[in-house]
């Protein structure tokens, strides 16, 4: 039963971070590769603040969301000036020096060494410590995020960013500024993110560099591609998909060290047939560009 | 100041290599517009195929890299790129393919041989002096064999009619096929010149520092970077830009150390790219306009 | 009311000059067209005042204020819209919503917007007017990409509508239209005129639409304006009909 919990639990913070992800890619059809980069700023941020400095949560999970939004503004700056190619390129690169951050900074972050001892929520006295309290505790925040983002979604902002994923030069003919609307998604897509973050932090209750690299950005870009980006019930198919693989696999008995490399094999596999016979996934609304 | 001097120099072989990777990156870049991922895997092969073949001498091992090189080059094509682009698939879902492919070579490769860094040459390098400068042997000839190769290019896109070609086709590709020139079988030699040209690189790094699996992705992002900052219309925009990231990496080195590297090579192309998005030395204007 | 000027506009690609010198007025409240044989420059013209090319040489006016090298979206907002000539629309959005957007203002395409404003049904309504004005309104409904190109090409017209430009650039607006459709627009584009005070700029290649409804005519061939006139007296001239018909008489 823990372990059932424990899947629900992954899969509730890994679809605050797809639906986020969905924002930019779904939304604004940009291809991010950088995502992870965000969900680790938000966990170290959220551990630090607390550890160091013994901020209480709410005011961390705050100012997290604060922080990664801001360095999602930032990235996004010079990144948007660009489409294509060029955009996933400095996508990636932000990917990269935010995991050789994270990694080779180790008086902030003590690197490969990760942090161990991350205390468990507390809010208002209340100390969520139980793995079926933390299950409800992310349930509640999900719907928080869902809501937040469904709002975003059927406002005059959502509107105005499918329009200009369907045909930029068309919505700019009509006034609309893709450069602005898309700095929006992105920051509060990574804002978001962060939040997914601090609730990982708080979980596994350690954290290090390696559950934010590249490979991790690929995988959440994944789920999207396989579940349908775009809407609102691709991303979730998608992550029960992409998260219920891995754990079925565990069931051929592969030895550990084989067994992420095989892992990898198949999400290679299912990137290439999936862009070949349903590049808008099992329900999405449009295709890569 | 010895060390910067000692550093530079690395820096400028070092750069040689690197230029190598972003012709090969760059010409499929320009010709075909796929952003070749997957060549990281054709680079990895071409380390590994050489592993493999000194078994029987190093020619032998130099032959083998060359060769495995070019056939998961012309694989990739074949099977992948060229299936996409009869489909009329965009380029962006043509470049998660390619990831795709990159993935699953690499694991397979690390399926194979395991993920740990392996050693091509046993035993200590040769070394040189000149002065207070130490080069070893195998360094001596990385720069040797990749300045050779850049003239070769450079000539080649002087005189040889086969690369004019391939420079033009980046400009109107429906242009080729209207003056009845066979696209389908220029795109199979590029990617054999690119086979070759990332392999040659390859090999010049596994034996010096070795291979490992998981090499191959930041080595070419790195062509991939050096293309895009060089300017993708300016082949000697690309080798500049791949020495001058070579040469600040080696001054990152001088103060701080090896490992910000792969930070310091994007936080240039972000950098590069704030002030000039179309690449350094070019002098078109707006992106739309392309 | 502000009029557009381009000013000795010149813009070379790698060496060819697509446009060159181009001097030309659009006056307010009239319907000038741009006719030309093909390649003479004429969507260049567009592409340059809309802001999606810079042009190399000469300025462009609109009122006092120069609008050369600014953003699409800004050339947009100052009040110049434009109809592409593969009309463009939002295939994956509903008829409705491809006119909706065009009426949302910067103000309410903001991210906290959406969490104060309340449901506007305002914009729905106003958004089914112009749907009615082009006809289309029984369709509101549909995804836009159902529609057949004659209705598709109405749709585009009405989210330009929408967007309550004072000035409208329409690429081959009734091109490969049936004839009702065609008199459709051409009534609309009068009455936008003289109902509604806009200025339209219009490229086309069919002469009996240019005599029925523009009042001003620039000839463009080879990138250069050769002839500028009342409708009546452009097509009579020697140039082009030298052009259109290959000989002179």
């Amino acid at each position: 039963m823990n372990y059932v919990l424990h899947l629900c639990i992954m899969i509730g913070i890994y679809l605050i971070l797809v639906y986020s992800l969905n924002l930019v890619l779904g939304f604004c059809g940009l291809l991010s590769l950088c995502h992870a980069a965000f969900y680790g700023i938000g966990a170290y941020t959220y551990t630090l603040l607390v550890m160091n400095y013994e901020i209480p949560f709410l005011l961390a999970l705050f100012l997290t969301v604060c922080i990664t939004g801001i360095f999602a503004f930032l990235i996004s700056i010079p990144g948007l000036k660009f489409r294509g190619d060029p955009f996933v390129l400095v996508t990636l690169g932000f990917q990269i020096i935010i995991f050789s951050v994270l990694y080779n900074w180790i008086s902030l972050t003590r690197g490969p060494y990760g942090i161990p001892g991350i205390p468990r929520p507390e809010i208002f006295g209340l100390k969520i410590d139980s793995i079926y309290e933390y299950f409800c505790f992310v349930l509640c925040v999900l719907v928080v995020v869902l809501v937040f983002l469904g709002i975003l979604y059927r406002s005059p902002f959502g509107l105005a960013l499918k329009s200009l994923r369907e045909d930029e030069k068309a919505a700019e003919s009509l006034g609309k500024s893709a450069y602005h609307h898309f700095l929006w998604a992105f920051t509060i897509g990574g804002a978001i993110a962060g939040i997914a973050g601090a609730l990982y932090a708080s979980y596994i209750t350690y954290i290090d560099p390696t559950s934010f690299t590249l490979d991790e950005s690929i995988f959440q870009v994944v789920i999207l591609l396989v579940g349908g980006a775009g809407n609102l019930i691709g991303p979730t198919l998608g992550t029960i998909f992409m998260i219920l693989l891995p754990e079925s696999l565990r069931f051929l008995g592969l030895p550990d060290t084989v067994a992420a490399n095989v892992r990898q094999i198949i999400y290679g596999g299912i990137l290439i047939l999936l862009m070949y016979f349903r590049p808008q996934g099992i329900k999405g609304d449009f295709k890569i560009r | 100041m010895r060390l910067l001097i000692q550093l530079s120099i690395n820096g400028l072989i070092t750069g040689g290599l690197y230029s190598l990777i972003a012709l090969s990156f760059g010409l499929v870049y320009r010709s075909t517009r796929i952003f070749h991922l997957a060549l990281g895997a054709v680079y990895t092969t071409a380390a590994y195929g050489m592993y493999v073949g000194t078994n029987w001498g190093i020619w032998a091992g130099i032959i083998s890299g060359l060769v495995s090189a070019v056939i998961l080059s012309l694989l990739v094509e074949w099977f992948i790129y060229q299936p996409f682009v009869k489909k009329g698939s965009s380029l962006g879902v043509i470049l998660i393919a390619s990831l795709g492919v990159y993935i699953i070579v690499v694991n397979l490769i690390a399926l194979l041989f395991g993920n740990e860094v392996k050693m091509i040459s046993s035993g200590i390098e040769p070394s040189f002096s000149l002065e207070f400068i130490i080069l070893t042997r195998i360094q001596i000839i990385q720069f040797i064999v990749s300045i050779i190769v850049i003239l070769i290019i450079w000539s080649g896109l002087k005189k040889s009619k086969f690369l004019k070609v391939v420079w033009a086709m980046g400009d109107e590709p429906q242009l080729l096929e209207v003056l009845g020139l066979p696209i389908f079988r220029i795109r199979s030699l590029i990617f054999i010149l690119s086979g070759l040209l990332v392999a040659t690189a390859s090999m010049l790094s596994a034996y010096d520092i070795g291979i490992d699996p998981h090499q191959g992705l930041s080595a070419i992002l790195l062509g991939a970077v050096a293309v895009l900052v060089g300017g993708i219309d300016n082949l000697w925009g690309w080798i500049i830009a791949a020495f001058l990231i070579s040469e600040i990496q080696s001054l990152a080195m001088w103060k701080f150390s090896a490992k910000w590297n792969d930070a310091i090579t994007f936080f240039l192309l972000i950098f590069a790219l704030l002030f000039k998005p179309k690449g350094l030395f070019t002098s078109e204007r707006r992106v739309e306009e392309r | 009311m502000k009029e557009l000027k381009l000013k000795k506009v010149g813009k070379c690609f790698k060496g060819f000059w697509a446009v060159r010198d181009v001097t030309a007025r659009f006056l307010p409240r009239k319907i000038t067209g741009l006719i030309g044989p093909n390649g003479a420059g004429k969507t260049t013209i567009f592409h340059l005042i809309t802001g999606e090319l810079i042009p190399d040489k000469g300025e462009i006016f609109y009122g006092e204020k120069s609008i050369k090298g600014l953003h699409p979206w800004q050339v947009a907002r100052l009040g110049i819209g434009r109809m592409f000539q593969d009309i463009r629309i939002f295939k994956n959005l509903s008829v409705l919503e491809n006119v909706i957007i065009s009426l949302q203002t910067p103000q309410e395409e903001t991210p906290f917007y959406a969490f104060f404003h309340t449901k506007n049904k305002k914009k729905k309504e106003e958004a089914l007017k112009w749907l009615e004005f082009v006809g289309l309104k029984d369709e509101w409904r549909k995804k836009s990409e159902e529609l057949s190109y004659g209705q598709q090409k109405l749709l585009a017209l009405a989210r330009l509508l929408a967007g309550n430009f004072d000035v409208l650039l329409l690429d081959e607006p009734i091109a490969g239209v049936n004839p009702f459709i065609a008199k459709k627009i051409l009534d609309m584009l009068r009455e936008l005129v003289e109902k509604y005070a806009k200025t339209i700029v219009i490229i086309e290649h069919n002469m009996n639409v240019i005599i029925e409804i523009t009042d001003w005519v620039y000839f463009l061939n080879e990138g250069r304006v050769q002839f500028f006139g009342k409708p009546e007296h452009v097509l009579g001239a020697k140039e082009v009909k030298k052009v259109y018909l290959g000989f002179t008489k």
